[in-house]
């Protein structure tokens, strides 16, 4: 056999594996305080008020807003568009370089767009 | 003694257009592997049903078939922890040669591949000194019997036939891990190509059906860090 082409795989495997963890740790945590509790009217509404939470996104010259939202949507983003990708060649449905250039390139494009919009929140005031 | 059921997948390439099951019936009691009965229908009922083993004691990897749909060793597997028919056929992702016997060649293809062997420029003649550190590092992956359950459980060998597969990537794992080796730099191209470790999806049912427990979807994964860790290195060099 001879030398087969080096995989471009570890830097997707990357990203879908930080994806994974942000997966596992930061999104249950975030979906039940923004998508349940707060919604449920079970939290202290002074915590959750917008000055406090912009002064939170912008602590650390910004860098907290801009980690919270590449762990909660960016990294997350890739881990899904990994995972559908190879779902798509275990489904011999579509298995190609242009589904893995659809997949992580929305990926990238919808992190682009979260960052930019957190970014503007950032530096609105 | 019970009755048990069998249905063998009978093929022969010679006469017959497709594959079909036959029905025997089998007396066993709680001691009759599958691979006893399968003698005992060779013996008693049909000589003509080809089959493949040797030691009966899940030691040779010879007498892999599908049982009811999982891929077993027949000797280790017993009648006893079934109750209604038993289904045997090939080995699930290899071409059939004749009724259970399966073509193995590119299964020993992708073994040969990752060079499976000591590769040092030691030619001394004292012994090599390991400590038991060091032998646990690759120990557990070194116990494979080259059954190849492990390729009939694994999807995407069924997709892929190129893809390396567990007992090779495994085996690429024992040797990269072993302190008297020096082959690895021999052994990443293989790995990090898109049918070697970066062609698992990490679906685990390889380490299931593993007869020697040695966890090959633990040491795809760890071949896959290795990989990861190469292309890191290969950007910084020249």
């Amino acid at each position: 056999m001879s030398s087969p082409k080096r995989s471009d795989e570890p830097v997707w495997w990357a990203l879908f594996s930080a994806g994974g963890v942000c997966f596992a740790v930061f999104l249950p945590g975030s979906i039940l305080a923004l998508g349940i509790l707060w919604p449920l009217g079970l939290l202290n509404s002074s915590v959750l008020q917008y000055a406090q939470l912009l002064s939170l996104l912008q602590s650390g010259y910004g860098l907290t807003g801009l980690a919270f939202t590449g762990a909660v949507i960016c990294l997350p983003l890739f881990h899904a568009a990994h995972r559908i990708h190879h779902g798509l060649h275990d489904l011999k449905c579509g298995y190609s370089s242009a589904t893995k250039l659809l997949c992580y390139g929305l990926a990238a494009a919808l992190s682009m767009l979260a960052l930019y919009l957190t970014l503007h929140l950032i530096l609105a005031d | 003694m019970t009755d048990y059921q069998l249905l063998i997948q009978r093929y022969d390439p010679e006469h017959d257009n497709e594959p079909r099951l036959q029905r025997f019936t089998v007396p066993g009691d709680h001691t009759t592997s599958v691979l006893d009965a399968l003698l005992y229908v060779q013996q008693k009922r049909d000589v003509t049903l080809g089959l493949r083993w040797s030691c009966r004691m899940a030691i040779c990897g010879s007498c892999g078939v599908m049982v009811n749909g999982i891929p077993k060793l027949g000797c280790k597997t017993f009648l006893r922890d079934y109750h209604s028919d038993i289904t045997i056929e090939p080995l699930a992702h290899f071409a059939v040669e004749k009724d259970l016997i399966v073509d193995m060649t590119q299964f020993l293809a992708h073994l040969s591949a990752i060079k499976p062997y000591l590769i040092n420029d030691y030619s001394g003649t004292a012994l090599h000194k390991q400590t038991p550190t060091q032998l646990a590092k690759y120990q557990q992956f070194s116990n494979c019997i080259n059954c190849g359950l492990c390729y009939s459980a694994c999807p995407q060998f069924g997709l892929n036939p190129e893809f390396l597969g567990p007992a090779a990537i495994t085996l690429a794992q024992r040797y990269n891990l072993d302190s008297r080796d020096n082959g690895k730099a021999a052994r990443m191209p293989q790995l990090n190509g898109k049918n070697g470790a970066w062609g698992c999806t990490f679906v685990g049912f390889c380490s299931d059906v593993c007869p020697k427990q040695l966890d090959p979807a633990a040491a795809v994964n760890q071949a896959k860090v290795e990989s990861a860790k190469d292309f890191i290195i290969s950007m910084f060099k020249p």
